[in-house]
């Protein structure tokens, strides 16, 4: 955080960024690093016991149970550092939002958004062209898709089959400010971040 | 069990020399995609036969190759690692890079008009139908730049493994390796413990798995079901140096690359 604010002392930096919870394994976090956000108030809940889920998952379930103070009605859970580094990490996060498909979550890298467009909707996706596409795609991840529709992208489906080993709509472009899609299976919209 | 043929993989090719093994020994092409390049590039370099630019892959090799010889002359790294061909759309590759290649007496495929396809995938035509010189009854396509990126050309490049699941393609990066385990086989995949591992998983990429049945891992699969939005592998660790899996639907399997 400190790297984005050269002008300012680090600490003042980590200070005004100070996270309210630090949650997980604990096996990655260095002492000192702890200890400062300990000393700041953070509230710190050690699931070191709990083996059989990602951090990813565990944080989503701690949103979603226990967070107090929260509106919860119409939350939007926002995940940076969930892509790249190991594939199978970053295929057991794409799991993550895919077991909690009634939850919005957004997955954020540098380069791309992704989040589960759940097969019980139709789906009206507003483009924020200053800062998103015009790169997308519609991923049938883990199911194919028997028909899905859309309208707004240069390569619109129609009714249109899709799976792994077939088609899967990637290198696809947004053409108009509002995209929509229907589908009979859970799809994955992803659309790349315009680097500014 | 079902009785089945047995298809065996093994990372040699992270290896600094591919050992003598009873089986054939397999022919590796080299390709190289538009992002950074793994620290481990100039070893698979080495071990191939045909060396593949995608387009902006190019400028990679270019940029980047002679920073893992910083000892050396950049022109003197570049002329020893000339991609044999390029081929892809043509839009990302800079004009002097081209030239540079092409003077060396690179092979240029421009397929600017075929706007279907990834350039991945017009690169894995091009090696499948195309390549001359190539012995390709044992070919093992090791790709480098597919992942990391753009999440859509990330999902492509693995639909590209899924489309052409009965040639042998592995995805590299710095921190894993993906192929794809087909289901017509039974696998058996000898772990390079001094390179890859321990961190491993199996997915059900594009379909759930009805059965699935492992052995070698800390948490094997025995007849158990996989699919997104239930039970996928992931965080799971490779315990011995050999690994097997049947399923009834192809998985990707990848495992972690150490880093040394």
């Amino acid at each position: 955080m400190p790297l984005f604010f050269p002008q300012e002392d680090a600490s003042d930096v980590r200070r005004r960024y100070k996270p309210d919870v630090i949650k997980g394994d604990m096996d990655s976090i260095r002492r000192e690093v702890l200890e400062f956000y300990a000393s700041l108030g953070t509230e710190i809940v050690d699931k070191s016991h709990d083996q059989d889920t990602t951090d990813l998952h565990k944080c989503v379930t701690y949103i979603r149970d226990s967070a107090s103070g929260l509106d919860k009605s119409n939350l939007c859970v926002l995940v940076v550092g969930a892509l790249g580094g190991r594939f199978d990490q970053e295929m057991g996060n794409l799991n993550v939002i895919c077991r909690f498909s009634s939850m919005r979550i957004v997955l954020l890298s540098n380069d791309s958004l992704i989040h589960l467009l759940p097969r019980t909707y139709c789906h009206e996706i507003h483009i924020q062209t200053s800062v998103e596409g015009p790169h997308c795609g519609l991923i049938p991840i883990g199911t194919p898709s028997k028909s899905s529709t859309t309208t707004g992208l240069q390569w619109d489906l129609n009714n249109t089959a899709m799976e792994f080993g077939g088609l899967v709509s990637t290198s696809n472009i947004v053409k108009e400010e509002k995209v929509t899609v229907q589908s009979d299976c859970d799809l994955l919209w992803t659309i790349s971040i315009k680097k500014l | 069990m079902i009785a089945m043929d047995l298809m065996h993989h093994s990372s040699c090719f992270l290896l600094p020399t591919i050992p003598l093994q009873r089986r054939p020994s397999l022919t590796y092409a080299l390709l190289v995609l538009n992002q950074n390049l793994p620290r481990f590039t100039p070893l698979l370099w080495n071990h191939a036969q045909l060396h593949l630019c995608a387009d902006g892959g190019a400028n990679r090799l270019y940029d980047e190759m002679p920073l893992f010889f910083p000892q050396e002359d950049a022109s003197d790294v570049r002329r020893r690692y000339k991609p044999d061909v390029i081929k892809g759309d043509m839009d990302s590759i800079r004009r002097e890079v081209l030239e540079f290649y092409a003077s060396l007496g690179t092979e240029i495929v421009d397929k600017s008009h075929d706007q279907d396809t990834t350039d991945l995938h017009k690169c894995v035509t091009y090696i499948r139908d195309s390549a001359s010189g190539l012995d390709k009854s044992n070919l093992c396509v090791l790709v480098v730049g597919a992942l990391g990126g753009r999440f859509d050309q990330e999902m492509g490049n693995l639909n590209v493994i899924c489309r052409f699941s009965s040639m042998r393609i592995v995805l590299l990066s710095n921190d894993s390796l993906i192929h794809l385990l087909p289901r017509t086989y039974c696998h058996e995949i000898h772990i390079q413990t001094s390179v890859e591992g321990p961190h491993c998983g199996l997915i059900p990429i594009g379909t759930p798995s009805k059965s699935s049945t492992t052995t070698g891992l800390q948490w094997d699969l025995n007849n158990t079901a996989m699919e997104f939005g239930g039970l996928v592998s992931t965080s799971n660790i490779v315990k011995e140096e050999k690994v097997t899996v049947q399923s009834d639907c192809d998985l990707l399997w990848t495992i972690s690359i150490k880093k040394l």
